[in-house]
């Protein structure tokens, strides 16, 4: 299959963006193929999971997957299509079940993605081999604290090594205690028109929008209703990741949560202990997140978030609210009120940016439009180790999260993925 | 319970569920599935589904009828008449008696 160059889009040094790379049909389908079928990819909270057959239907790209846990409570990942014509084998979007069936003719699979029963079994001929017909199965699983990625590649560097020091950062979000998070309800879903790229490297990079896209919404949040110096001046960093993982944070000696309910019941002295003053002050405030390619989190929401692509024009936002597993079931109910508020799909904070990608997207289709590159060239040259936050940082307003990740999606892109590489060579 | 065989506790069976008895106890030539309904009652019928490769063991008991896991058909408990496509033959039933919280099958006879 041919491929594009796209070197010529993505000038990652000098900080501008072709718009073809959130347009182009072609371009599109290269990334289901070179950056999807490649990447880890975040499927699930392991806390969906409890005992053998409970189930979660998602996607890996534009590829329908089953996540399940089969009989031994292992978690499996299959892909949700018949091997005979092709049609889903589950419709629910999350259960438990002890098979899956096709509703087209009837071939069955068990949890462990095996074919077990076959409707007029007679009619194929005597060497048919069921065994040769089992679900196709996604070859690699791995979780990071409750998290459960999977990919396609074949033979993948580790989940760990993908992560790199991102996993510092999140550990800020996601390792308040051993006892790790659980999901409180269920899976917000909605769509928007956007290109899938737009909500990531914005969650990657951006705290620039936010004095801007969120005016209102933080004047309502205020004190007294006037957002003070501060807020509009908020200093911070931003963790640039080589892998085209970002993350953006405050940097905030008194750590706030905006939830008062779970504000007071936080113990900061033990999280300094256990994380460290650096990441209390810093990851653990008001930040934002992306892990490359598509999955994206908010620490003091306790949203985490995947952005599915639909085409170059569109995305389905499917979002979860995690809380700590210590909680007490009040300081749960507060931080899900105030992660629904704030972040959910009508959320005062979400509104904005749902609408500011989908502007970006709607005119982005002209012909003179997508000749105008976009500019990311804040805080270039700015990107250092500071000696308190591990790996490379910027300023928390600067661009250079998002030149990270177009370099790594630039990088993918031009290179043949596992499934195009010739055996033979 | 001359001829009878004690095949399972009545508290190994959860009400909507069933379990499975392999033939080589029953003595049949299919296994025989125990389907305790919703009532709390107990019924037998052969396991292997009428239609295609399915045990009924596995399936929704409910309301005096048992759902094929895997296609969705439905048989009565009770006779093994069965209810819908895609199976059309119906289904063998077995008596089942309980004493003393255990179960005991009579291969062969009518419930």
């Amino acid at each position: 299959m041919p491929s594009i160059d796209v070197s010529g889009l993505v000038d990652s040094e000098g900080g501008l963006l072709d718009r073809a790379v959130i347009t182009d049909e072609q371009i599109y389908r290269q990334e289901l193929r070179r950056i999807f079928a490649t990447s880890w990819l975040f499927l699930a909270h392991i806390d969906q999971f409890h005992k053998p057959g409970d189930f979660f239907t998602t996607y890996m790209g534009e590829d329908p997957v089953i996540v399940s846990m089969d009989k031994n409570r292992r978690i499996r990942a299959f892909l949700n299509s018949c091997r005979h014509r092709g049609a889903r084998v589950c419709r629910a979007d999350f259960g438990a079940t002890r098979s899956f069936t096709c509703t087209y003719h009837g071939w069955a699979y068990d949890l462990q993605g095996e074919l077990i029963s076959i409707p007029n079994k007679e009619g194929y001929p005597e060497d048919f081999r069921a065994g040769d017909w089992g679900l196709v199965e996604v070859p690699h699983l791995d979780t990071y604290h409750g998290l459960i990625f999977g990919t396609w590649n074949p033979e993948p560097e580790s989940l760990r090594e993908s992560l790199g020091d991102m996993t510092w950062y999140m550990d800020a979000m996601l390792d308040h205690d051993p006892e790790g998070t659980v999901v409180v309800g269920g899976v917000h879903k909605w769509v928007l028109e956007g290109n899938w790229k737009l909500a990531a490297e914005q969650f990657a990079t951006d705290w620039y929008h936010v004095n801007m896209s969120h005016a209102s919404a933080l004047t309502v949040l205020a004190p007294g209703g006037k957002p003070n110096d501060e807020v509009v001046h908020r200093t911070g960093r931003q963790y640039v990741d080589p892998k085209g993982h970002g993350h953006g944070f405050p940097v905030h000696p008194k750590n706030r949560f905006d939830a008062q309910t779970v504000h007071e019941w936080t113990d900061y002295a033990a999280l300094r202990e256990r994380l460290g003053e650096a990441r209390v002050e810093g990851p653990l405030t008001t930040g934002h997140a992306n892990v490359f390619p598509n999955f994206s989190y908010l620490p003091v929401n306790g949203s985490i978030r995947i952005w599915h692509p639909k085409g170059p024009d569109k995305m389905e936002v499917w979002a979860w609210t995690i809380v700590d597993k210590s909680m007490p079931e009040h300081v749960r109910e507060a931080q899900r009120l105030y992660n629904l508020r704030t972040f959910g799909p009508s959320g005062i904070f979400e509104q904005d940016d749902g609408e500011n990608w989908s502007e970006v997207q709607a005119i982005s289709h002209g012909f003179i439009t997508n000749s105008v590159p976009l500019n990311y060239q804040m805080g270039i040259g700015s990107e250092r180790h500071d000696g308190r936050h591990p790996g490379i940082t910027s300023e928390l307003y600067s661009d250079a999260a998002a030149r990270a990740f177009y370099g790594r999606w630039r990088d993918l892109m031009n290179t043949p993925a596992w499934h195009e590489r010739n055996d033979n060579e | 319970m001359s001829d009878g065989i004690r095949v399972a506790a009545l508290e190994d069976i959860p009400e909507g569920e069933g379990i499975a008895v392999d033939r080589a106890i029953s003595g049949t030539e299919d296994d025989i599935a125990l389907l305790r309904d919703d009532d709390g009652t107990v019924w037998a019928l052969n396991d292997t589904c009428t239609h295609a490769e399915a045990s009924l063991s596995e399936g929704w008991v409910e309301g005096g009828y048992v759902e094929c896991p895997l296609h969705a058909s439905k048989f009565c408990l009770k006779s093994g008449a069965v209810q819908g496509l895609p199976a059309t033959q119906n289904a063998v039933a077995h008596r089942v008696e309980i004493l003393d919280g255990e179960v005991y099958l009579f291969p062969g006879q009518q419930p």
